[in-house]
């Protein structure tokens, strides 16, 4: 496994290019870390999974992690992992120690004696009936109590399997559509008013403390939805439905990732959950309802000009301008994401050239073409898609 | 050297007609055809949730046919073929457990005959499935499991007709008996998994949607 | 502002160029080789063909019951090896993933060809397995040593049994999975086309019907091992013989019922998930026998704490964890969650390599005297272990905890704000030690098959019958026939038990035994050496390596095999004309056992 750093490889300096990428994402991170700190009940847990990790540190507070829930579902699921956990290390510690015990009691006496390279001990045919006996006992005892602990497993997980969607089905008060594309993810706000349904890509907000419906598709080939500080993953499969209910009971940022291999770039395939306050979210709803704004000086005015003469407009749709195709990203409010490429650069002006001018650099394979603009022409469209708020 | 207890074993035959190592390993193979099918069946049943009608409707004939069945007048007359053709195998293989060159040789012919016409009229039966194997998974399944059944049948007739040349050029010996007996078998899983997949290709889509 | 922009954007520009599709796609490929490579042409092969060498030892007959068939299994094998190496190295190697799901491996969306040769290659070794599980099985009920019944049969034989029958009925599944796939792909089948009525969940429940019995098809023969050496260094009879037997049969047919496991993140029933999770759960039970046996055995007997128990009691140690969390994956809510992350990686790589490659390096250096004729260095030998153990543990313990962090699988790279790259460079740090580990092993092996200390026939005073022969044993294995009386066929053998003579020395002539109780049935001869067999696999790899550009290669691929076919028949030198010109050798007539069979037929 090579890491990559797409801001700062190939040996510039690259503190600023790394300082720059992790802008948006570091300010996330800090925001859950100062959550997690927080919660220091579950020290003890902390302290078993650094049992579990004799190495590494600081095992919790990922913005993409599973034992770090923040929703009601990931946090049941978390219980039975803890659950599972425990009674597992026990079953292994018990296990080893009656295998050590075996070892150290058994050693035969001429392999005590010196060491031996050819084996001439005879073996024992005759044995105790007794001891036979008596480890006969035990041995129908450990399978009697792996049957108890399969039980007590099973139970959880199917009680906890159930209530992960029974609690949710039908309550979702917002439904979204996910659409996943290779390699970013489409994401429609459905209502029953047609003129309010709005498109956006790669990031989804929710509101706090409330279900949200997911359903999911695909258009392409298999793609599937992990968000897992919230909720385990679903699958997209072409020709099949599924459907998926979020809640983030703490505001937040949360990662997710595309997990089922989707061609060459599903390691780039990443999508941002924002949970926000419900004022908040709405807020955010109306302003991504709205057409897209209007050029407001000369050279933002030049950019929309070069985005409907250039290639972008045979993919890509800006409400309100002739731009409607939907091969690539809805781009209305472009400027109020965080990140683009699927959560591969921050959205920064630096960043965004590069996409533009040769995409294929950054996420090769991917499936914008590179576009062949003059220097004046990027920077117009770079301010025309900058005010895209 | 010292006397030593021995069991000796050369007065032992050099063959047996009772479930020998060729006929496990005959039935190996066959058990893993048989998966083969069984799994290309499941196939054929899971593709089949995918359609609202079974076989799905045909469009580009005048006027649309909605349920295109297969034809079943070639197919059933294979399976009567293939049934009957049962009987001049199990005369053959008693013939060459007996060691009766001349009948054993009669019923290999025989079934080589049959053996001969049912894949004859095979060819036949891809056309009474009234869809190419590109038009639909419907097509593809039905095809492939026709096309399975038939490499089999052209296997075990070219398996018998070189047993008869064998057997009538070179030497009418106790291996190429056994081996009759075995391909017997053979010839019988043919028979027999033709009938199944007979009620299941030209059947089965008569009595349900 | 604008002018440090300007400059922050041509930096960008530049310092991406480095990043290539053809790189990238090659990272991705090396790990689908990887995958390919271990699951179909090392794992079950290698599992195979120590069966394929050691039955007959074991159960005290001459060869395989059809050495030809099995030279065929062979070459086909090393086709298929050859095809997908050809292919990555001429830089069409797979790049749909080990697994290729469609429709990503679909006609659509993988033009080319990198994905028919994944999918030819497959069917085709799939072959070699095939006929080798015939083989073991034919083998085993027919050949085996006078007075082996069924309930003698050393548990390394029976493990054996058991994973050929689930070959048998496993493996046709992934051919028929490959097999559709090369169709779609090549003559425009729709079998997964949703557009047509196909359906890419059928692929994925084909495969896996095959994907998880798999596992236990290299695991099983592992489980032999881990027997076999476990009642050789604790000097005892093997404790609960009949409940490992028993566990071996029912792992093997709930290995059938777990498929779906690797399927809960799809749109499926819950009602379905809930058995596919009861069935995951219940295998639990079986593999806790064992251990559960094999440490009462330990308990019981008196130990030498030689290298090839060392390597079991390591994978106790490891195979006991990768069960555990293989618990939890039976878990639907948990396996939502680290289904496709590195836990699952983590996980399979201790059910695989503990519970399969750390029985094997067991099983090699116990069996290595055995088949050199030389004892391995014991001091190498713990040495190798240890690196080993402990690089083992460095690369896939800190996975558990990567795949926890939400680091998803097949990704070739990831970005620094994930935080993952720590526990990655330990993984790292952990690979080469394995690999010097391993490094160690080949040294020792190749050292000490010149130089290390003479074995001897029996150097462990072992139980089962390969050790009765000499080291290495002769290409006929056996001249006359041990008989048994025992489950531990030298350890339980009396002073009067018969040898058997008899059977011709100047051919390959083996004796069949009946099933059940393994009484003498029957002498018969077994073919020599042929070409014939490479020929029709050569017929085998036309069909599939042409099939790869044109369907003309199947039926041009049945004329020749058929050539080859025929030639292989008329060409039997094992015919009676043969039998009325052998040579009577009888050895010395010593006392001998009656027999009641009689002479019948010609």
């Amino acid at each position: 496994m090579r890491t990559r750093d797409i801001a700062g490889s190939a040996g510039i300096p690259a503190c600023i290019e790394r300082r720059e990428a992790r802008t948006t994402v570091s300010v996330l991170i800090a925001r859950l870390q100062a959550r997690n700190l927080a919660l220091p009940t579950r020290g003890l847990r902390f302290l078993s999974a650094a049992f579990l990790c004799l190495f590494f540190s600081g095992c919790r507070g990922g913005i993409q992690s599973a034992i770090d829930p923040a929703g009601p579902q990931a946090g049941r699921i978390s219980k039975l992992w803890w659950l599972m956990f425990y009674v597992c290390s026990v079953v292994f510690v018990l296990v080893i120690i009656a295998a050590l015990i075996a070892v150290v009691r058994s050693r035969s006496k001429q392999s005590k004696a010196a060491r031996v390279e050819k084996i001439t001990d005879k073996p024992k045919l005759s044995l105790s009936k007794a001891e036979e006996q008596r480890m006969t006992r035990t041995v129908q005892g450990a399978v009697a109590v792996t049957v108890v602990i399969l039980f007590v497993f099973l139970i959880a997980s199917f009680s906890i399997g159930r209530s992960l969607s029974s609690d949710m089905e039908n309550k979702g008060l917002v439904t979204i559509e996910v659409t996943g594309h290779q390699w970013w993810w489409e994401v429609r706000y459905m209502d029953t008013n047609p003129s309010k349904i709005f498109t956006t890509a790669n990031e989804i907000h929710i509101p706090v403390g409330q279900p949200v419906t997911l359903k999911l598709h695909s258009t392409d080939v298999i793609h599937s939805f992990w968000v897992p500080n919230l909720n385990g993953k679903k699958d997209l499969i072409p020709g099949k439905d599924a459907t998926i209910w979020l809640q983030a009971d703490q505001a937040g940022v949360y990662r997710g990732q595309c997990a089922e291999y989707c061609g060459l770039q599903h390691a780039h395939m990443a999508l941002f959950v924002f949970a926000e306050p419900v004022d908040k979210f709405n807020a955010w709803m109306d302003a991504q309802r709205a057409e897209s704004v209007a050029p407001s000086n000369e050279s933002e005015q030049r950019g929309q000009q070069v985005f409907l003469t250039s290639p972008c407009i045979m993919c890509h749709t800006i409400q309100g301008t002739q731009a409607n195709a939907t091969t690539g990203p809805n781009l209305t409010h472009v400027a109020s994401r965080s990140t683009i490429a699927a959560g591969t650069l921050p959205f920064t002006r630096g960043h965004l050239s590069g996409w533009i001018v040769d995409s294929q650099s950054i996420k090769p394979g991917n499936h914008m073409p590179p576009i062949a603009l003059n220097s004046e022409d990027v920077q117009a469209l770079l301010d025309y898609l900058q005010s895209l708020k | 050297m010292s006397a030593r207890r021995v069991l000796d074993v050369s007065g032992l035959p050099h063959h047996s007609f009772e479930k020998d190592s060729v006929w496990w390993g005959n039935w190996g193979l066959l058990a893993i055809e048989t998966t083969m099918f069984a799994i290309a069946i499941a196939t054929y049943f899971y593709v089949r949730q995918n359609f609202q009608l079974w076989p799905p409707p045909l469009t580009d004939t005048q006027p649309p046919e909605l349920r295109p069945l297969p034809y079943l007048t070639v197919a059933t007359l294979n399976m009567l073929l293939l049934v009957i053709s049962c009987v001049p195998m199990i005369l053959t293989d008693l013939a060459a457990r007996r060691g009766d060159a001349k009948r054993a040789h009669i019923g290999l012919i025989a079934c080589l005959l049959f053996g001969a016409l049912s894949i004859t009229l095979r060819a036949f039966e891809f056309s009474a499935v009234r869809f190419r194997w590109d038009s639909n998974a419907y097509g593809s399944i039905v095809w492939f499991i026709l096309g399975m059944h038939l490499a089999h049948l052209i296997t075990v007739t070219l398996e018998a007709f070189l047993l008869t040349l064998w057997t009538s050029m070179r030497k009418f010996d106790m291996k190429h008996r056994v081996d009759i007996t075995v391909v017997a078998v053979y010839w019988y899983w043919v028979a027999a998994i033709w009938i199944l997949l007979y009620a299941i290709i030209y059947l089965s889509p008569r009595f349900s949607y | 502002m604008a002018k440090t922009e300007k400059r922050e954007e041509k930096k960008v520009v530049e310092t991406t160029r480095s990043l290539s599709e053809e790189s990238d796609r090659r990272e991705l490929e090396r790990t689908w080789v990887h995958g390919t490579t271990m699951m179909f042409l090392f794992a079950v092969p290698i599992m195979e063909g120590i069966g394929l060498y050691l039955v007959p030892l074991m159960i005290g007959t001459r060869n395989v019951a059809f050495p030809r068939m099995n030279a065929y299994g062979y070459f086909v094998y090393l086709f298929g090896g050859l095809l997908l190496y050809g292919g990555f190295l001429l830089n069409i190697g797979p790049d749909t993933g080990w697994f290729s799901y469609v429709p990503l491996a679909g006609p659509a969306f993988s033009p080319g060809k990198r994905v028919d040769i994944w999918a030819q290659m497959i069917t085709f070794t799939e072959i070699a397995a095939l006929v080798g599980a015939v083989e073991i099985i034919a083998t085993v009920f027919k050949q085996r040593a006078v007075g082996m019944s069924l309930n003698r049969i050393p548990l390394f034989v029976w493990s054996q049994v058991v994973t050929s029958f689930m070959i048998i009925f496993a493996m046709p599944a992934v051919m028929l999975a490959s097999g559709f796939l090369a169709m779609d792909r090549l003559v425009d089948t729709h079998f997964f086309n949703p557009a047509e009525g196909g359906d890419a969940l059928l692929y994925q429940h084909v495969f896996w019907f095959f994907g998880h019995p798999e596992v236990y098809i290299i695991f099983i023969p592992a489980l032999g091992f881990v027997s076999s050496i476990v009642v050789t260094f604790s000097r005892r009879k093997v404790f609960g013989y009949t409940p490992m037997v028993l566990s071996l049969i029912a792992t093997a047919f709930i290995g059938f019922g777990l498929w779906v496991h690797h399927m809960f993140a799809t749109p499926l029933p819950q009602l379905g998930q809930s058995f596919f999770t009861g069935a995951s759960m219940m295998i639990a039970i079986p593999s806790g026998v064992q251990i559960f046996c094999w440490i009462a055995s330990m308990w019981g007997g008196e130990l030498h704490l030689k290298t090839p128990l060392i390597f079991v009691l390591g994978f106790v140690f490891i195979f006991v964890i990768g069960g555990l969390s293989g618990l939890m994956l039976a878990a639907v809510p948990l396996d939502l969650q680290v289904h496709d992350t590195y836990f699952v990686v983590a996980h399979f790589h201790y059910v695989l390599i503990g519970g399969a490659v750390f029985p094997l390096f067991g099983a090699l250096h116990y069996w290595f005297p055995k088949w050199t004729g030389r004892m391995l260095s014991e001091r190498l030998g713990l040495w190798t272990f240890g690196l080993m153990f402990v690089g083992f543990n460095l690369v896939f313990f800190p996975m558990h905890q990567l795949g926890l962090k939400g680091m998803t699988r097949r990704i070739y790279t990831y970005l620094p704000e994930t935080g993952w790259g720590d526990l990655n460079m330990l993984a790292s740090i952990g690979a080469s030690v394995l690999t010097i580990g391993v490094l160690l092993f080949i040294i020792n092996f190749l050292y000490s098959r010149r130089a290390g200390v003479i074995a001897g026939d029996n150097p462990w005073n072992a139980d089962t019958l390969e050790w009765s022969t000499s080291s290495p044993p002769p290409s006929y294995n056996y001249v006359y026939l041990p008989t048994t009386q025992g489950r531990h066929a030298l350890w339980e053998k009396t002073e009067d038990a018969p040898v058997v003579v008899g059977l011709k020395t100047d051919c390959r002539e083996v004796l069949a035994t009946n099933v059940m109780d393994a009484e003498p049935d029957h002498a018969y001869q077994i073919p020599g050496p042929s070409i014939w067999p490479i020929l029709l696999a050569l017929a085998t790899a036309e069909s599939f390596g042409v099939g790869i550009f044109t369907p003309w290669a199947f039926p041009i691929g049945a004329v020749l095999a058929f050539a080859a076919f025929f030639g292989w028949f008329w060409s039997d030198p094992n015919s009676e004309n043969r039998e009325v010109k052998e040579r009577k050798v009888k050895p010395k007539p010593e006392p001998s056992v009656k027999l009641a069979q009689q002479e019948e037929g010609a």
